[in-house]
């Protein structure tokens, strides 16, 4: 009974994710990539959302109703979804990549991609039967919490006045909710449901790294990600921890894909924004970092709507964005001044010492430093106290990334860009306000760098991949970068428009591809050479006759 | 020739992803095979909970109970800090993890006081110090003690 009621738990926020990326998500592609993006980013976002509807009921006094409410829940997000499509809510699918059929290449790629995978969940259930409480900050921290909120009943306040500064307090509760959410589900604790959503939360990434690049760019590309992702044997290890920096991690993630989506949905333009804003207040519903996450996302929305499309687009997007955020935001709001003792950081910040300590160089040098060694070893795991910041590279590291990037070329859509530069600015702007906190920090500064500064990396690490991927190109596909053969131009031309005009195909965006000044650039060799092709009148005529099209019969140099 | 090179280049850079993340992955795996095999029964975690578990019936289920240990109190936090010691830390953690919503503090100063001594006795006179007497010893160090009305 247990059991089944756990699953019930799990199936209401897959269910209740999924109907929310229907609702906001123009409907990518049919395909099982398509259903499986959905699938992946619908149930990380449907932990989340779950974890604020609890929270909203512990406030109310109703979490005994909370699978009552949960289905209510499912249901108005369904009948949303039967009226919008009643209404035709799909509007102009996003343009993404065209799915390839499996070459040789490909499917060696995703036989090694299955053996990896298989590998990776091997070594997960290994390292969970070794821990199954998982590490330090689990029962320091968040398991704790959630112990702490499902066993004191009505009482779940007072614990946050209790003075048990060690165990963080002030840290937000979407991890500790969804394990109190599934344990009312279930009528009692179980040590596997904490365990269970790290399980989640790690090979969610891995999916939604391996689907969104595959809508995005190609098949290859989100393989080849993936097993980069895989092959950081600190992700297996931080997922297995049940820390709330994988989970953090994965709405870091969503956020900038969400991103990405909104750039190539020209015609629906805020439902992706929306849910990037739901991931990112979903972030700072996880760890306090994601405020800074949210700020930065938000600042970098704005920016890009004002530069790319000016006012009105600035205040659409910007408040497409919001839109996504505030509800969550709300939530933190309220934990953070009406529940939540202040934070450690904040509680022991004062003018005085932060002026001594912003004009100290010796303090810059030395973050500097852990920066630059942590940066080439964190994919290797927690760093050995005893040992202190040393290198420590291993097999997968941010140099592999660099090493693959220069074998494989920068080849980026162009549709792309200004995401690029986006996500590039939030990704660059989050390690600069890590760097101002590390100076900043009250906090003996070698211990609060030793004990968070591989993580911080590690929150970013799916991302990097993610942007690295999207400007890389991949092997058989070397001279398709982008894989932009969704924009291709037909064969055979649409009918003239005027005089010695041929008119031009038009992309799924509905943008005319002479704005694309780089066009060629994302073209495949076969477009390039129909181009040049097409380029020589006399064979461009011959080849029009035979497609029965005379409509510029006129031009000069034709054939009489 | 260029586009020649750039195919392979391409190629080059997949290989030496596959191999890289397969090495890795693979030697993550057979780490984890080799920590298998050697596994014991139960994790120290579920051990410590055992162990912790056994004072819940003499305790209240919420409130608060005191909590000493092989080092001072005001130590606890302090070898932790400086990477000295970090056991001391994680089995009060871990004492508080087990009782909640129970909250155990970092003190003798209470009616009721834990002690938790895996790592050894306390300093001599501390528990005469402080006026903790024995209720209950349980084994393997963990002892109930009630506080002495008159220290």
């Amino acid at each position: 009974m247990t059991t089944l009621s756990f699953i019930a738990s799990l199936l209401l926020f897959l269910v209740i994710g999924y109907l929310l990326s229907i609702v906001f998500l123009p409907q990518p592609k049919s395909g099982a990539s398509a259903f499986a993006f959905r699938l992946s980013a619908g149930a990380g976002l449907g932990i989340g959302v779950t974890s604020c509807i609890a929270f909203i009921c512990l406030l109310a006094g109703l979490t005994r109703y909370l699978p009552a409410i949960d289905v209510a829940v499912c249901l108005v997000l369904g009948l949303i979804c039967l009226a919008l499509s009643r209404r035709g809510l799909a509007g102009k699918p996003p343009s993404l990549s065209q799915t390839r059929p499996f070459s040789g290449l490909l499917v060696v790629l995703a036989a090694l991609f299955s053996i990896e995978l298989i590998a990776t969940i091997l070594s997960f259930a290994v390292a969970f039967l070794k821990e199954p409480h998982g590490r330090w900050d689990a029962w320091l921290i968040w398991n704790m919490h959630a112990r702490f909120l499902f066993r004191s009943g009505e009482a779940w306040r007072s614990v946050f006045a209790g003075g048990m500064e060690w165990s963080h307090w002030d840290y937000p509760l979407l991890l500790p909710l969804s394990a109190v959410r599934s344990w009312t589900y279930m009528g009692g604790e179980s040590n596997t449901v904490p365990a269970v959503f790290a399980f989640l939360f790690t090979f969610l990434i891995i999916a939604l790294l391996l689907f969104s690049l595959s809508l995005l760019r190609s098949r290859t590309h989100g393989l080849l990600a993936t097993m980069i992702l895989m092959g950081t044997p600190f992700f297996v290890s931080l997922g297995v921890s049940q820390f709330a920096d994988i989970p953090f991690a994965f709405f870091v993630l969503a956020t900038l894909i969400m991103l990405f989506f909104q750039g190539r949905s020209p015609e629906n333009r805020t439902g992706s924004l929306i849910l990037a804003g739901t991931a990112a207040g979903l972030c700072a519903w996880t760890k306090n970092e994601g405020l800074l996450f949210v700020l930065i996302a938000a600042v970098s929305v704005a920016g890009a709507a004002a530069v790319d499309g000016g006012g009105r687009q600035f205040v659409r997007r910007t408040g497409g964005f919001l839109a996504g955020a505030l509800p969550v935001l709300l939530i933190v709001l309220y934990f953070k001044t009406r529940i939540s003792p202040a934070n450690d950081l904040v509680a022991g910040f004062s003018l005085a010492a932060a002026s001594i300590k912003m004009l100290d160089p010796a303090r810059y040098i030395e973050i500097a430093k852990a920066f630059f060694f942590t940066g080439i070893s964190f994919t290797q795991g927690l760093i050995d106290v005893r040992v202190g910041m040393h290198f420590n590279p291993g097999a997968v590291n941010i140099l592999l990334l660099a090493g693959y990037l220069l074998l494989a070329g920068v080849k980026t859509d162009p549709r792309d860009r200004i995401c690029l530069f986006q996500t590039g600015a939030v990704l660059l702007l989050m390690l600069a306000g890590y760097f101002s906190v590390y100076v900043l920090t009250p906090l003996d500064l070698t211990y609060h760098l030793f004990t968070s500064l591989n993580r911080l990396f590690l929150q970013m690490w799916p991302s990097v991949i993610f942007v690295v991927f999207m400007i890389a190109g991949a092997p058989g596909e070397e001279s398709a970068p982008g894989d932009g053969r969704d924009a291709l131009p037909p064969l055979k031309p649409k009918a003239a428009k005027g005089k010695n005009k041929a008119s031009l195909p038009e992309e799924s965006s509905g943008r005319p591809l002479r704005d694309i000044p780089d066009r060629e650039w994302t073209m495949s060799h076969e477009v390039r050479e129909r181009n040049e092709y097409n380029k020589n009148p006399v064979r461009r005529h011959a080849r029009l006759q035979r497609e029965g099209d005379h409509s510029d019969d006129h031009r000069e140099g034709a054939p009489a | 020739m260029g586009a020649f090179f750039s195919k392979y280049r391409a190629r080059a850079g997949g290989l030496l992803v596959i191999c890289l993340t397969g090495y890795a992955v693979l030697g993550l795996l057979w780490q984890n095979i080799r920590i298998y095999g050697g596994l014991p029964e139960k994790d120290p975690v579920t051990i410590h909970e055992e162990r912790i578990r056994q004072l819940k019936p003499l305790l209240r289920a919420s409130g608060e109970v005191g909590y000493v240990t092989t080092v001072e109190n005001d130590r606890i936090f302090g070898f932790e800090k400086s990477f000295t010691n970090v056991e001391y830390l994680a089995q009060y953690a871990l004492t508080q993890y087990t009782l909640a919503p129970l909250i155990v503090r970092n003190s003798p100063q209470f009616p009721l006081v834990i002690g938790n001594f895996l790592d050894g006795p306390p300093a001599p006179g501390f528990l005469e110090k402080n006026g903790l007497i024995e209720l209950r010893d349980f084994g393997d160090g963990l002892i109930l003690y009630r506080k002495d009305r008159k220290r």
